[in-house]
């Protein structure tokens, strides 16, 4: 009992140090700031799944006539 | 023979680049849903226009320059349906007390708020310009390409862009 709440304490000391650490940020200048930012971004995978059926609805395109003529 | 969505090159493309894609049409247009439909639109774009990339330039700029131009027509068509005051960037650049002072962050939980009502703030131009230069991939020169201007103008605006940014950012607190 006494060992499982020194072990939640220091779990929840991990967890403050990590919240603190992600907090106080200082950046040089926009660049920098928006880099982290564009970082932190990630695209929703349900852009991916519309994307594929959408390509999926696009027929292949036409043989050229020399294609056609000669195979190619 | 047309690359599709199941060939490799065409979803290794999209690994690649969709989330600076993404990143551009969310902070350009403020709205992650608008965002979402825009990054389709360009992929989808680029897929049927893939065999017209003629490599003259990067894939990421070639890209970026379909994304510029859905979301530059995306605004127009937006602000012609609604009245727009414009941002007046020179109130920005005028304010700014401490050009060369960090950006300091207490909270990065509403970060994304605060860089959005920032970039809001800011006329189209300059919110591009700092949405381009933030991608470490391009370089002055293809970013001069993009917008269309010398490589001079983009480095002078920039600087002005960063001065404005900063100005209002503070003010966002």
């Amino acid at each position: 009992m006494k060992q499982q709440t020194k072990l939640s304490q220091k779990q929840e000391h991990i967890a403050e140090q990590q919240t603190q650490s992600q907090a106080a940020k200082e950046f040089s200048n926009a660049d920098e700031l928006l880099r982290f930012d564009a970082a932190q971004t990630t695209v929703p995978p349900e852009v991916a799944q519309r994307l594929k059926q959408s390509a999926a609805q696009i027929p292949p395109p036409p043989r050229k006539w020399w294609g056609k003529m000669f195979g190619g | 023979m047309q690359a599709g969505w199941e060939t490799a090159e065409f979803a290794s493309l999209y690994a690649e680049h969709s989330r600076p894609i993404f990143y551009l049409a969310l902070r350009f247009l403020g709205d992650p849903q608008k965002a979402e439909d825009a990054t389709h639109d360009v992929f989808l774009k680029a897929f049927r226009r893939l065999d017209q990339f003629r490599g003259e330039a990067s894939i990421r700029t070639w890209l970026y320059r379909i994304a510029i131009n859905h979301c530059q027509n995306l605004c127009q068509s937006w602000h012609n349906r609604n009245i727009h005051a414009g941002s007046d960037d020179t109130v920005f650049e005028d304010a700014v007390a401490r050009t060369d002072s960090p950006l300091r962050v207490l909270e990065t939980k509403e970060l994304g708020q605060r860089i959005q009502k920032t970039l809001d703030a800011l006329s189209d131009e300059y919110r591009l310009l700092l949405l381009l230069v933030a991608d470490e991939e391009l370089s002055y020169e293809e970013i001069a390409a993009l917008v269309g201007q010398s490589s001079d103008a983009v480095r002078g605006k920039l600087h002005r862009a960063r001065k404005a940014f900063a100005a209002r950012f503070e003010k966002t607190v």
